[in-house]
């Protein structure tokens, strides 16, 4: 193939608009995947010396302009399919005006395009178990763990990479990150674990990160999975900053908390820090089919990453942004917002609640966010392009706006249940019990009409025990939030 | 401003859900509302369906007299009766929206039918139209003995119960 032929934007990802800092951006992101000291597939080093070329071009301003002059003036904008479908809806095309506060739902759906979830190639794993071992998780769910452990390495396709870290107040790896682990040793090395010692977290995170690191690149699923039963003392700040450099190399981070006594607000934060989401397990008997559930689910990565860089319009702020599929949960959003990972059967969907408190008065329009949404597919040669950004609102008076589409009326009615539950938590930590059992109890009431029995009896008994103990119970609250949050799967029930 | 018509909380405009008490707040098109089909929700009367692996046949079907459409039902030995409505998570087991349900005034839980020893009951659950056995209005609430032929109205929706039971 030589860029005579092809398109040099194409080659790079890039509209025929791109900015000189975008040229620059998409070559180093191509580099980094391309590199002979990278690449694997024959023909990659010569696709590389390809985008070399074209970035040598492309960067100069005269012969850019020389370039496009060969360049037929009819051609389209988008010479290329990009292999993502990305579409953003809004609740409502106007808002009035004034200066009262306005609320806009934004439903971000990012789905693998059809031709390539045909073809469906998803990158191999790069993946690191992080098991805790402190005293806490002797017996039967050190047991469990073991077992599970060694059944993902059995899973494990030839090119995947693992590895295994244990961690108390120290950590240790157990198996170093390598393809094709052996079977048999490394059944002996899980075996010797042993449980001792605290819960220091950010030891094996580091750890892990560290033995992720090592094959790191874009041509695979980079992740850390955690599995804990406990609370960290004192190093959670630590763990957050480790996250999101993980996170801005592209490794992912889950957490699988056992049992009732770990701290998932915390476990939460950690995970949405890199677009990964946490698991409740309540017993050990589920540590098994968890664990297997998240290894298919980062095998079905068809993009590794998904992630937005947009910049809020003054005034306007999000409150909130959720991920309703594939993993629903709550995302922490902030100048780079991690979506984490687009299945190639199943598509992304983020709800973003945006927050109008601008003065509109004498404006005919109003732009809320700007930017773009980034990602990462390592199954493509060429970089993907960006997915420019722009959201904006009519202002108008006297505009009846049409009912929301469907799609987020659906999403937010599910999500209002795990608000209220959010709600309930909030109440309980201020001290008003009445209110969060008031909060719990319209809650259950949604359920029942849902038929979502179970979980409805388990959150009016919470409700008794609030009334009762002044607090949540550590698993009840546990199995609320999981619960409510579950239902916005689509197709997912809790019993 | 929204001003939640259920909980009285206040909501910036733009609010689709009622973050207190989780009442949806905007009406979508086609039901702006209209005096006769507002109704108190009684959500927590709303019951559940049973499953009974041994009602797998059709035991009751429902002969809609205005289309003329007969609506067999087996498997649930106790289904609610209603119309889906996006205004509220409610779900009847048996939706009755493309039968003209919300011109005839059924409520979205409606009434439910059960199927208990071989008696077949009929139960209004405080609808706002109403249910009818053979032109007689039944109290909300309380069960009502169904027989073969029977006709039993949604607010104004005929309906012929036609029983198989062996």
């Amino acid at each position: 193939m030589s860029p005579k032929k092809s398109n040099l934007y194409a080659l790079l990802g890039l509209f025929r608009s791109a900015t000189p800092e975008e040229v620059r951006r998409a070559y180093l992101k191509s580099a980094k995947k391309l590199h002979p000291d990278k690449n694997q597939a024959p023909g990659e080093t010569e696709l590389f010396l390809d985008v070399q070329q074209a970035y040598q071009v492309l960067v100069d301003p005269q012969r850019r302009a020389a370039y496009d002059a060969t360049l037929p003036a009819d051609e389209v904008e988008q010479v290329f399919r990009s292999p993502l479908d990305c579409k953003i809806e809004l609740s409502r095309p106007s808002i009035h005006g004034g200066k009262d506060k306005q609320l806009v739902y934004a439903l971000a759906t990012i789905a693998t395009s059809a031709d390539h979830a045909r073809t469906a190639k998803t990158p191999p794993l790069n993946i690191c178990l992080v098991l805790d071992c402190s005293t806490s998780m002797q017996g039967p769910k050190m047991e469990m763990a073991k077992a599970s452990a060694l059944q993902l390495i059995q899973r494990l396709a030839p090119e995947d990479i693992f590895s295994l870290v244990r961690f108390s107040d120290r950590a240790e790896v157990a198996i170093p990150a390598s393809r094709q682990i052996n079977v048999r040793r490394s059944e002996m090395q899980i075996q010797t674990l042993t449980t001792g010692g605290g819960t220091e977290i950010f030891q094996g995170l580091k750890t892990a990160i560290d033995e992720v690191q090592r094959y790191n690149s874009p041509n695979y699923v980079n992740h850390v999975i955690l599995l804990t039963d406990g609370r960290t003392y004192g190093d959670e700040q630590q763990c957050y900053e480790i996250a999101k450099i993980a996170a801005s190399e592209g490794i992912g981070i889950s957490g699988l908390g056992l049992g009732s006594s770990w701290n998932d607000v915390f476990l939460d934060h950690l995970t949405n820090i890199s677009g990964g989401s946490s698991m409740f397990i309540q017993q050990p008997d589920d540590i098994e089919r968890l664990l297997n559930e998240k290894f298919t689910y980062l095998s079905r990565a068809f993009a590794q990453s998904v992630d937005l860089y947009v910049e809020p319009a003054p005034g306007v702020s999000v409150e909130y942004a959720f991920r309703i599929q594939p993993e629903s949960g709550v995302l922490s959003f902030g100048e780079v917002t991690r979506f984490g990972p687009v299945l190639y059967d199943e598509p992304l969907r983020v709800l973003l609640e945006l927050s109008i408190e601008s003065d509109r008065t004498n404006l005919r329009s109003l732009d809320l966010l700007t930017g773009y949404i980034e990602s990462t597919v390592a199954s493509v040669l060429t970089p993907v392009p960006n997915f420019p950004v722009k959201l904006s609102v009519m202002v108008d008076d006297n505009a009846v706006p049409p009912p929301p589409p469907p799609a987020i009326m659906q999403a937010l009615s599910k999500l209002t249940l795990y608000r209220m539950q959010e709600k309930a938590r909030v109440a309980v930590e201020s001290g008003d019990y009445e209110k969060a059992t008031k909060h719990l109890q319209q809650l259950a009431t949604h359920l029942l009409s849902q038929g979502e029995k179970g979980l409805a009896k388990t959150i009016l008994l919470e409700a008794q025990h609030i009334e009762q103990q002044k607090t949540f119970s550590e698993s009840g609250q546990k199995q609320i939030k999981y619960g409510t949050r579950s239902l916005l799967m689509p197709g997912n029930r809790v019993s | 401003m929204i001003v939640c018509s259920n909980c009285k909380n206040q909501e910036p405009s733009g609010a689709i859900f009622c973050s207190e008490c989780g009442m949806q707040l905007v009406q979508l098109e086609g039901q702006k509302t209209q005096q006769i089909y507002k109704e108190t929700e009684e959500l927590h009367t709303a019951p559940m369906g049973g499953l009974n692996p041994t009602a797998t046949s059709t035991w009751i079907s429902l002969h809609l007299l205005d289309g003329g459409q007969i609506i067999p039902v087996s498997e649930r030995t106790e289904f609610t009766l209603g119309r889906l409505s996006e205004n509220q998570p409610i779900m009847p087991d048996l939706d009755l929206t493309t039968y003209q349900a919300f011109n005839h005034g059924v409520s979205r839980l409606h009434a439910v039918i059960r199927l208990v020893n071989g008696q077949v009951t009929v139960m209004d659950l405080g609808s706002a139209n109403g249910t009818y056995l053979n032109g007689v209005r039944l109290i909300a609430n309380a069960e009502s003995p169904l027989r073969h032929g029977d006709i039993l109205a949604l607010g104004k929706l005929k309906i012929q119960i036609i029983l198989n039971l062996m």
